[in-house]
C-alpha cells in the first residue's frame, strides 16, 4: 500500500536478534496502519492470557499512511501492547516527531519482545541492523537526564522514546516519554512493560526514506483546504493555540462536570486558579507543537524553581481531583510526573483515591488529605520509587481501594482511572467510558466533543436518544484517526471526509468514508475479541457506582446520574455482541476476523 | 414503539425550518434519523412544517418491513443511505434554486464563501425516474459516501449529517450556494475573482 514502506522490524531482546519482514498487503488494506495495524500484528503475536510484564508481551510501535506526510497533525504514531494496569489490550498514540523519524528509517513498524538481563537501549537506523546496547549508566536517570545523556553520545540527529524511574520500578501506570519529556504514550502502563524488558530507551536516527504517495498533487490541494479550515475554526485557530488544552478547564467546570475531589464534586470556584487563562498569565513561556501541526497546543512553562511542558487539561487532575488549587504546585507535580515517567491521569486518580480512603477512615496516614499541597510531589516521588505508601499506590486505585476494603473509592473503568470529564455531565460520553476497549479513556469515543463542544454539531448532553448509535460511529472514527494517524484536535476543524480524501490520495486505495468506517469497526471488534479472550465480560462494561447512583450536588449538572443500562442495551444490540460481551460469530465473519 | 419527546421536538423544529425556508411544497420533503439501530422517519403525506408526534414512524434499517405502508415514499433511499454511508440523519428537500441549477449543470460549484468552506462542489445525479424510484436508492448513497449532499436533477436535495440539524444545515447550505450561483448568473457579468478556480475545486 502506498504511504507505507510495507516493512516491519522485529527485535527480540532475549536472544538479541532482529529481523526485517514485509507486511502483508491484506493487513494494510484491512487495518491501515497505526492502531489498526498495531492491533492486528499484536493480536497475532501475543496470547491474550500473557502476563503483561513477562518477556512474552510485545510492544508494537506502528506508524500510519499519513505519519510524516504533509497532512496537518500527522506527526503521530501508535503503540499497542497488553496493559499491566488493566490486563487488556492497550492502544496509545503520541505526537512530537518520533513517528516521522521511525518512518524515515524505512520501517513502518517496530516490534519489541523478550527481555535482556541488563538495562539496554535500542538504536534503530536506516539500512542497518538495530543495535541493542547495554546502558547501566542510564538506568535510574529521569527522562530529561536520559535524553541529555543520549545527546552526549554523538549519535547524530535522532528522536527517542524512554522510560523514567517509574517504568524501571514497574509502576503499573508508568508512561513512555518521547524526546526527554516532550510528549508521552501516557496511559495504561506501557512504561512498565518497557521497564520489565530492561529497555530504557529506543533511539531512532532520522533517515531519508520516504514512502510513495499515490497522488501528491491532489494531496496538496486537500492539505491547503484543510489548513484554510483550521485557520478559521475557533477551537483550532484561537482557543487551543492561545490556552492549550487547559483552555477546556473553565468550560467543563462551568458545566459542573469537572472531576473534583475524586469525583465527589463537579464544580469548584477555585478551579479557575488552574485554568488556561491562569497558565497563560502566570507561567506561560511559549507555545510548542508536534510535527506538521499548525495548532500548536503545547505550552512551555516555568515556575520559580523549575521549567518544562504543560500542564495539559487532563494533567490538571493532579490539582482538581486532590482539591489542590495551587497552580505552581500542580505545574511542578506535572513536571515531576513527566521526569519520572508517570501517567498524570492515573497518578492523580490514585492519589485522590488514597485521599478519599483517608477521609473515610480506611487509610491511616494523616498527611494524605484533600487540599494538602505539601504532600503532592513527595507522594509522586514515593510512587515512582515504590517507597512507603508509594508501594501500594504504584498498583493503581482499583487495587489500592480493594485492599483497604472500600472498592467504590476507586474511580476507574476496567482498572484504568478516569479522565477529567465527570460522566454525569455528558451521558453519551459516560457510555464511552464504560465501553472503551482500553478502560477509563475519553479519547476512544470522545462523544463529549459533540455533547459539550458542538463539534461537529451539538447534541443534548443529558438525553439518551441516539447516544449508542453516535458513540459507535465515534468509536469507529476514532479508531481510524488513530490508524492513519491524525490528532483528535484536527477534528475540531475538519470533517471526516477530509481523512477519507487524505487517505485516498496517499494510498491510492478507494478509502471512502464507508470503507473507513468498516475498517474502524474491524479494529474495534478485534480489540474486543482479544479482551474477551483475556477474561473481560459484559459485567466489566460499567462505571463506578457513584456515577450511577449518586447525583451531583451542585453546578449545572446538579441532580444527574448516568442511566447506563438502557444505553448499554442499545449499544450491545448495535454492536451485535452477545450476552457474555463477545462479538457474535456473524459479526466476526462479516468483518473477516478469525474467532 | 415510542419516540421520545426530545427526538420529536427536533423533528418538529427541523420540519418547520424546511417549510419556512421555502424548500418545497406543503407536503414535499422528508427527514429521518438513525436511532437504536433503526430509522425514525416522517410518515407519508404528513406535512413537514406541521408535524405531530404520530407523524413519525420507526422502521427497520437492515431490511424492508411493514412500516413502508405508512413511511415516506423515499424510505428506500433513506434506508440505503444509512446502510451504505456514515449518515446519522438525512434531510430531503425540493429546494428551488438547487433544482434549477441541477437542470442546467452537472455539478454545482460553490462560489460563495460559506459554500466554498463547507462543500466546494455539490454533485448532481441524473435518474430516469427522478422521484421515489429504486434508482435513487442505488445512485444517491455512493455519492454520499464522499459528499455531505447531492442534488437529484429536477427533483431535490439529499443531505446527510451527524444529527438532524447537521443534515438540515447541509440541505440549506447547498440551497444557499445554489441561490448565490444562480443570482450571479442572472447578472450576466463575469466574476471579478473566482476563488473556486484558485482553490482547485474541480479536483474535489
Ligand atoms: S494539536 Fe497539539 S497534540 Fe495535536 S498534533 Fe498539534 S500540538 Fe500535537
Amino acid at each position: 500500500m502506498k504511504g507505507m514502506h510495507n516493512k516491519l522490524l522485529s527485535a527480540d531482546l532475549s536472544v538479541q536478534s532482529s529481523a526485517e519482514s514485509t507486511i502483508d498487503a491484506e493487513k494494510l488494506t484491512g487495518y491501515l496502519g497505526g492502531r489498526g495495524l498495531g492491533v492486528k500484528l499484536f493480536t497475532s503475536l501475543v496470547n491474550p492470557r500473557t502476563d503483561p510484564l513477562s518477556p512474552d508481551n510485545c510492544l508494537v510501535f506502528a506508524t500510519g499512511p499519513l505519519t510524516g506526510s504533509i497532512v496537518p497533525t500527522s506527526g503521530r504514531f501508535s503503540l499497542v501492547t497488553k496493559s499491566p494496569l488493566t490486563g487488556l489490550i492497550l492502544y496509545s498514540n503520541t505526537g512530537g516527531s518520533v513517528g516521522p523519524a521511525l518512518k524515515s528509517t524505512g520501517y513502518d513498524c517496530l516490534v519489541v519482545r523478550g527481555r535482556l538481563d541488563e538495562p539496554c537501549y535500542m538504536l534503530v537506523s536506516e539500512g542497518e541492523e538495530p543495535q541493542i546496547i547495554p546502558c547501566r549508566d542510564l538506568w535510574g536517570l529521569d527522562t530529561l537526564e536520559t535524553q541529555n545523556r543520549l545527546e552526549s553520545l554523538g549519535l547524530g540527529r535522532f528522536h527517542s522514546l524512554m522510560i523514567g524511574p517509574a517504568g524501571e520500578n514497574g509502576v503499573l501506570y508508568a508512561s513512555i516519554m518521547n524526546d526527554g519529556n516532550h510528549r508521552a504514550f501516557g496511559r495504561g502502563g506501557s512504561g512498565a512493560v518497557m521497564g520489565a524488558k530492561n529497555l530504557k530507551a529506543i533511539v531512532i536516527k532520522v533517515g531519508k526514506a520516504k514512502p510513495d504517495i499515490d497522488n501528491p498533487e491532489l494531496l496538496t490541494t486537500y492539505v491547503k483546504s484543510a489548513r484554510d479550515k483550521m485557520k478559521v475554526a475557533p477551537i483550532t485557530n484561537s482557543s487551543l493555540p492561545m490556552f492549550g488544552t487547559a483552555g477546556l478547564l473553565n468550560v467543563i467546570n462551568e458545566l459542573g462536570m469537572l472531576g473534583i475531589k475524586n469525583f465527589q464534586v463537579g464544580y469548584s470556584h477555585e478551579a479557575e486558579n488552574l485554568s488556561g487563562e491562569a497558565i497563560r498569565e502566570q507561567i506561560f513561556e511559549k507555545d510548542e507543537g508536534c510535527y506538521a501541526c499548525p495548532i500548536r497546543c503545547g505550552r512551555m512553562t516555568k515556575t520559580q524553581s523549575m521549567n518544562g511542558k504543560g500542564p495539559e487539561f487532563e494533567s490538571l487532575l493532579l490539582g482538581t481531583l486532590t482539591s489542590i488549587f495551587d497552580l505552581v504546585t500542580v505545574t511542578e507535580a506535572n513536571y515531576h510526573c513527566n521526569l519520572l515517567g508517570l501517567d498524570t491521569v492515573s497518578t492523580a486518580g490514585t492519589i485522590s483515591c488514597a485521599m478519599e480512603l483517608r477521609e473515610k477512615g480506611a487509610l491511616n496516614d494523616d498527611r494524605i488529605q484533600f487540599g494538602n499541597k505539601d504532600i503532592l510531589i513527595p507522594l509522586i516521588e514515593d510512587i515512582a520509587y515504590r517507597r512507603g505508601i508509594g508501594e501500594e499506590l504504584a498498583s493503581g486505585s482499583a487495587q489500592l481501594a480493594a485492599k483497604h476494603g472500600m472498592p467504590d473509592a476507586a474511580v476507574h473503568v476496567k482498572g484504568m482511572e478516569l479522565p477529567a470529564y465527570d460522566p454525569r455531565g455528558a451521558i453519551g460520553h459516560a457510555l464511552g467510558y464504560a465501553t472503551s476497549n482500553r478502560g477509563g479513556c475519553h479519547l476512544t469515543g470522545y462523544l463529549v466533543s459533540m455533547e459539550v463542544f458542538a463539534a461537529p454539531k451539538k447534541i443534548p448532553r443529558a438525553s439518551t436518544g441516539s447516544k449508542a448509535d453516535l458513540l459507535v460511529l465515534k468509536q469507529h472514527q476514532s479508531a481510524i484517526e488513530d490508524s492513519l494517524i491524525v490528532c483528535k484536535f484536527a477534528g475540531y476543524a475538519l470533517g471526516f471526509d477530509f481523512y477519507s480524501r487524505f487517505a485516498t490520495a496517499v494510498t491510492g486505495e478507494d478509502l471512502n468514508i464507508t470503507r473507513l468506517m468498516k475498517i474502524g469497526e474491524r479494529i474495534y471488534n478485534l480489540e474486543r475479541l482479544f479482551n474477551v479472550k483475556a477474561g473481560l465480560s459484559r459485567k466489566d462494561d460499567t462505571l463506578p457506582k457513584r456515577f450511577l447512583t449518586e447525583p451531583l450536588s451542585e453546578g449545572l449538572s446538579k441532580g444527574r446520574t448516568v442511566p447506563l443500562d438502557s444505553m448499554l442495551e442499545d449499544y450491545y444490540r448495535l454492536r451485535d455482541w452477545d450476552k457474555t460481551g463477545a462479538p457474535s460469530r456473524a459479526k466476526l465473519e462479516e468483518l473477516h476476523i478469525k474467532p | 414503539m415510542t419516540i421520545d419527546e426530545e427526538t420529536f421536538r427536533i423533528f418538529q423544529r427541523v420540519g418547520k425550518e424546511v417549510l419556512m425556508r421555502n424548500l418545497g411544497s406543503s407536503h414535499s420533503g422528508n427527514i429521518s434519523i438513525r436511532s437504536g439501530g433503526k430509522i425514525i422517519i416522517k410518515k407519508r403525506a404528513a406535512m413537514l412544517g406541521w408535524l405531530e408526534p404520530e407523524d413519525l414512524i420507526e422502521c427497520t434499517l437492515d431490511k424492508e418491513d411493514s412500516s413502508s405502508l405508512l413511511a415516506s415514499t423515499e424510505l428506500g433511499v433513506h434506508r440505503a443511505i444509512y446502510q451504505q454511508t456514515d449518515a446519522m440523519a438525512v434531510v430531503h428537500t425540493h429546494s428551488p434554486y438547487s433544482v434549477v441549477l441541477s437542470l442546467i449543470e452537472d455539478e454545482i460549484t460553490c462560489i460563495d464563501a460559506e459554500g466554498m468552506f463547507m462543500y466546494k462542489k455539490i454533485p448532481v445525479v441524473e435518474l430516469n425516474v427522478p422521484s421515489g424510484s429504486s434508482e435513487a436508492a442505488e445512485k444517491v448513497p455512493p455519492i454520499l459516501k464522499n459528499y455531505p449532499a447531492c442534488v437529484i436533477r429536477s427533483h431535490g436535495v439529499f443531505a446527510k449529517g451527524i444529527t438532524l440539524e447537521d443534515a438540515l444545515q447541509n440541505a440549506t447550505g447547498v440551497e444557499f450556494s445554489a441561490q448565490i450561483r444562480y443570482l450571479t448568473m442572472l447578472t450576466g457579468k463575469p466574476l471579478k475573482r473566482d476563488y473556486s478556480k484558485e482553490k482547485d475545486f474541480g479536483n474535489w
